[in-house]
């Protein structure tokens, strides 16, 4: 049997256990034993036992569970209430209004949190009321929060970053200084969209409240100065290298927890469920870790993605050839996939084949974590468009074709920084140097 | 199987495996609560000279029983990710044999890990290895936390397999269940 073959089988062994529902982190260490224990001369039980305990005892990999906690207790503050009062006075002269709240929202609490679902959910939660309240057009904020949600995971912190760097042993902060230029494209994108569509469709506008004085603005967005400090202080942490990443996850959940507190919504229960439910998330993500890297340790022993490597070359494509074929496959697993089993079910094979692509891996973590924003839109499984259809009661796969010019934007972001790839790597090599 | 066992002494043993879950939850929650403790502690203390490069060590090993005491707990709540595109379009006994198979093969491949992780801390614990740069602890005590924690899972992992067999819906589905019913999505990604 040739390398491709022995690929082509763990490949279908891999899709019929997650078809029958195996947990993704079992199934991948199951692959990867099969592959070690038929296809190479290797001791499988050794290499399973370093597999799993390299991954899980390594200092870096603690930044997961405390970003986590960060978003978990942030999620159960009023931090998404003091947002709307905050942004709303500000946004009465911009067309489309209040509507860009959903906008600036997501990308706002995106920047204190690291996961998607969460802050669609947090903004949608205050957003979606009172934006139906004021007479706003529901399928345009449903589609703008369901997309905007996934400013979460590209704006830094973000645990799906956190999990890449680790699988692709990259700088997590690099990624984290890469995220930020993409995430402001794409709210830009975002607003673009939003004030094109009103002023086609003025009518459906509400008119703007009444006016305010500057500082009745102010003091109105008074209450998102904390929130703010930390997002300077997080972005300062990365920037300046005071700190490690880890550190910097440390502090942003002491933050947190300050504001937490000043907000009065600092309970012991509240702080003891948000620690379980970040422990309870992070022991997912570590397992699928380990049966990833386990799997990954079999790809380089049967030497599988070397072969596919140099069947791709051989292929001839161009280096966007070769990109748009990845979009394509991270499209059709994101329909099926969350981010981070996307990342960890392809990174033993596609990653060595990007790197002799001559793609920079910090690039490429940006350009997948673009892919799995789509992905948390695309239907069926998209978690995004759970939140929101449990939020309203409105039919997950209509959402979707709300958000479709959403979706749009996304397509057209992608394609963006895959032509002028220096929107992601200008900050990272501006603040870090250019790597090697 | 229903009579086999009498109502108290099978309620005794819920309460037992319930608890057993939910301290090896607690566990992996303190590991966090700690390695936050002990990053800011490191961070503070490198202004100051301490010497703080012994926390590095011990933050990866918290890290590993972060990672592992809290399995079966995580696992029982249904935050271990599966496809469920195809479970929730069959019929409820196609989905029972499913969800029983899906299980037999977590079983086999929890037992097969939580057997290596037995044999290499026993071996580490054996030629007494030592661990780490800084810290000079034998190394099977942080690895006791992998051995525990599979060992809980598997537990765990039997515990649902006999309640697919009885013919009720396994917890991991339950709890996701009422977690989305009350509007809770802390917990996706």
């Amino acid at each position: 049997m040739g390398l491709l073959e022995i690929g082509g089988l763990l490949l279908f062994i891999m899709l019929l256990m997650l078809g029958g529902g195996v947990w993704i982190a079992m199934t991948l260490a199951i692959v990867g034993w099969v592959g070690q224990a038929y296809f190479t001369n290797t001791q499988p039980g050794l290499n399973l036992f370093s597999s799993f305990w390299e991954t899980a005892s390594s200092w870096e990999l603690a930044a997961l569970p405390l970003f986590i906690w960060m978003g978990e207790i942030l999620y159960r503050t009023k931090l998404s209430e003091q947002m709307f009062d905050g942004l709303s006075p500000w946004l009465s002269k911009v067309p489309g209004r209040l509507m860009h709240t959903t906008i600036l929202g997501c990308g706002i609490f995106g920047s204190v949190s690291g996961s998607s679902a969460a802050t669609c959910a947090t903004i949608a939660k205050v957003a979606l009321p009172e934006l139906d309240r004021r007479g706003y057009d529901k399928s345009l904020a449903l589609g703008s929060l369901s997309a905007a949600g996934g400013l979460g995971i590209l704006i830094p912190p973000s645990i799906t970053m956190v999990v890449y760097a680790v699988a692709a042993d990259t700088s997590v902060i690099r990624l984290f200084l890469a995220g930020f230029l993409p995430g402001f494209l794409l709210m830009g994108l975002f607003s673009g969209y939003i004030i094109w569509w009103s002023l086609r469709h003025p009518d459906k506008v509400p008119p703007a409240e009444l006016p305010t004085t500057f500082w009745q603005k102010i003091h109105r967005s008074g209450s998102l100065i904390p929130c703010g400090l930390l997002i300077v202080f997080i972005v300062w942490v990365l920037v300046a290298g005071i700190a490690t990443a880890t550190e910097c996850a440390a502090w942003g959940v002491v933050g947190s927890l300050a504001i937490a507190a000043a907000g009065r919504s600092l309970t012991w229960q509240n702080f003891w469920q948000g620690l379980v439910g970040a422990t309870r998330v992070s022991c997912m993500i570590m397992f699928i870790l380990a049966g990833a890297a386990f799997l990954t340790k079999t790809m380089a022993f049967t030497g599988i993605p070397r072969e596919l490597a140099e069947y791709v070359q051989s292929l001839n494509l161009s280096p966007y050839g070769l990109i748009a074929v990845l979009v394509v496959v991270y499209l059709i697993l994101g329909t099926a996939l969350d981010g981070i089993s996307m990342i960890m079910l392809t990174s033993a094979v596609i990653l060595p084949l990007i790197e002799k692509a001559g793609f920079d891996l910090v690039w490429f973590g940006i350009f997948i974590i673009m892919l799995i924003e789509i992905a948390e839109i695309t239907p069926p499984v998209g978690f995004n468009l759970f939140v929101l259809q449990n939020m309203t009661g409105i039919d997950s796969n209509r959402i979707a074709r709300m958000t479709l010019p959403f979706f749009g934007c996304m397509v057209l972001a992608i394609v963006l920084i895959t032509v002028f790839p220096d929107i992601v790597t200008s900050l990272p090599n501006w603040f870090m140097g250019v790597e090697r | 199987m229903e009579n086999s066992v009498n109502p108290q002494a099978r309620s005794l043993i819920r309460r037992f495996l319930d608890g057993l879950y939910a301290l090896g939850g607690a566990l992996s929650a303190c590991a966090v609560l700690i390695i936050l403790i002990l990053m800011i502690g490191a961070s503070i203390g490198r202004q100051l000279d301490w010497r703080v490069s012994w926390i590095n060590d011990v933050v990866a090993w918290l890290c590993a029983s972060a990672a592992f005491f809290g399995m079966a707990y995580s696992f029982r709540n249904g935050d271990f990710v599966r496809v469920t595109l195809l479970l929730e379009s069959v019929s409820p006994a196609v989905r029972r044999w499913m969800e029983f198979i899906s299980l037999a093969i977590a079983f086999i491949a929890i037992s097969y890990l939580g057997y290596w992780a037995t044999l290499f801390t026993y071996q580490s614990w054996e030629f007494n290895e030592i661990a780490g740069n800084m810290v000079a602890i034998p190394i099977w005590i942080p690895q006791c936390s992998f051995v525990i924690g599979s060992i809980i899972l598997m537990i765990a992992v039997v515990d649902e397999c006999l309640c697919v067999v009885r013919g009720a819906k396994p917890s991991y589905v339950v709890r996701v269940e009422e977690r989305h019913a009350r509007g809770d999505f802390s917990e996706e990604l």
